[in-house]
C-alpha cells in the first residue's frame, strides 16, 4: 500500500512538471528565419572540407547583415558548440544588400533577405576519431520589416559530420602538430 | 499509513501548484492583443535610466496625458519617431503630456543611457521588462506606442511606424479626454 502511494505520489510531481516543461520548449515564438538542413559533410582525418549554410528570411522581413552600417544594430551571427577535437572555421558571412526602407529613405542598412547563404570550413585534425558526429549551433539574428523590428532570436541548427579514417597516418598521435585553418 | 498520506498530500499541492502557476503565465491583469481602447493602462513601475536609482510608477501619472512608447536601441524605426516626441514633449509638456520610452533592451542602462543622449531625448526613459511588455499584449513588434488619456485609459495604440501626423493626432485625442481634461494649446 505504501509503495504505490508513493509511486502515484511521484506520479504527480512529474505530470504536474510536464505542461511547464511542453511550454517552456514551445516558446520560441515566431521565427523570421529557417534552415535549410545539409547533407553530411565528409572529412578525412588532417583534412578539411568546405560546408555552406542556407537560410531563407521569411517574405517581407530582413536582418542585420554580419557587418551592419551602425554599432547599435545587432549583426548576424553564427555559433557553433563543437563537439570532440573538432574545428570549424574561416567563417565567410555573405556581404549585405544596401537597402533603404520606408521608415527612412535618407539611410541605407546593410541587410540579408530572402536565401542567405554562409560558407565556412569543417577540419578534422589527425587525432580526430574516425565516424558520425552532430554539430549544434545557432544563427543569432533580428528581424525586421518595413515598420518594426523584433526581438533578437536564435535559430537552433544542427549538421552531421562523418570523419573518415585517413589512409596515411603521417604522424604517430602524440607528435601531431594542431590543425590550422587557411 | 501516516507517511503514505504526507506524500500524496505533498504530491497534490505541487501538481496544484504547477497547474496554477501555468495558468499565471499571463499576468493577471495583461492587455490582449486585440481591443484595448478603452481599457485601463496595466500599471508598471520601472526603474528611470539615469535617474540615481529612481523609479517611475504609471499611475502616478493620473491627471497627465501620457505616450508609452515601447522601443529598442536595435530598432530602426523606433529611431525615426524620437524626434518627433522630442518635439510633441516640448510643445505639449507644459499642457500635461509626458512621453514615457519604455527601453525594451538588455543590452545595459550604459548603452540605453548614451542611446538616448545621442538622440537628445527630453523625456523619461525607463529600463523595460519582459513582465511589462506581457502586460501590454506581448509587446513583439517595436516601437509600439499606448496612449493614455488623463483617468488612465486607452485612447490609441499604434503598432509600428506611423507618419508624425498620426502620433500628432492621437497626442491630442489622448491630452482632450478624460476626466480634468486640459485643454491643450495649439488645438
Amino acid at each position: 500500500m505504501r509503495t504505490a502511494l508513493i509511486w502515484i505520489g511521484m506520479w504527480a510531481v512529474l505530470f504536474g512538471g510536464t505542461p511547464q516543461a511542453q511550454e517552456s520548449a514551445a516558446s520560441g515564438g515566431h521565427s523570421y528565419v529557417s534552415f535549410v538542413p545539409l547533407d553530411t559533410v565528409t572529412v578525412a582525418q588532417g583534412h578539411k572540407a568546405p560546408v555552406t549554410f542556407t537560410f531563407r528570411v521569411e517574405k517581407s522581413y530582413h536582418i542585420n547583415s554580419n557587418k551592419p552600417l551602425t554599432e547599435e544594430l545587432i549583426p548576424t551571427q553564427l555559433h557553433f558548440s563543437l563537439p570532440g577535437e573538432i574545428a570549424i572555421g574561416k567563417v565567410e558571412y555573405p556581404a549585405g544588400i544596401l537597402t533603404s526602407f520606408p521608415f527612412d529613405v535618407t539611410q541605407k542598412l546593410s541587410v540579408y533577405s530572402g536565401e542567405v547563404t554562409i560558407h565556412a570550413m569543417v577540419l578534422a585534425p589527425q587525432e580526430a576519431q574516425a565516424g558520425p558526429l552532430t554539430v549544434h549551433g545557432e544563427l543569432r539574428y533580428q528581424a525586421c520589416d518595413n515598420n518594426a523590428c523584433y526581438p533578437p532570436k536564435k535559430l537552433p541548427i544542427s549538421f552531421n559530420i562523418k570523419i573518415s579514417a585517413s589512409s596515411v597516418r603521417k604522424r604517430a598521435r602524440g607528435n601531431a602538430q594542431s590543425p590550422h585553418i587557411h | 499509513m501516516f507517511f503514505a498520506v504526507v506524500v500524496v498530500a505533498i504530491a497534490g499541492l505541487l501538481f496544484a501548484g504547477k497547474l496554477m502557476s501555468r495558468r499565471n503565465t499571463v499576468a493577471a491583469g495583461a492587455l490582449n492583443a486585440g481591443a484595448v481602447i478603452g481599457v485601463q493602462a496595466p500599471d508598471f513601475e520601472l526603474k528611470v535610466i539615469d535617474g540615481n536609482g529612481k523609479t517611475m510608477k504609471l499611475s502616478d501619472l493620473r491627471g497627465k496625458a501620457v505616450l508609452v512608447n515601447f522601443w529598442a536601441t536595435w530598432c530602426g524605426p523606433c529611431k525615426i519617431e524620437m524626434p518627433w516626441f522630442v518635439k510633441m514633449q516640448e510643445k505639449y509638456g507644459p499642457d500635461g503630456l509626458v512621453i514615457v520610452g519604455v527601453a525594451m533592451d538588455d543590452s545595459g542602462e550604459k548603452t540605453i543611457s548614451d542611446f538616448a543622449k545621442q538622440m537628445k531625448i527630453n523625456y523619461p526613459i525607463v529600463q523595460g521588462t519582459e513582465k511589462v511588455g506581457e502586460l501590454y499584449g506581448g509587446v513583439e513588434g517595436l516601437p509600439t506606442s499606448f496612449f493614455l488619456d488623463r483617468t488612465g485609459k486607452i485612447v490609441d495604440r499604434q503598432l509600428g511606424l506611423a507618419s508624425e501626423s498620426v502620433f500628432m493626432d492621437a497626442i491630442k485625442k489622448a491630452m482632450g479626454n478624460g476626466a480634468g481634461a486640459k485643454p491643450a494649446s495649439g488645438q
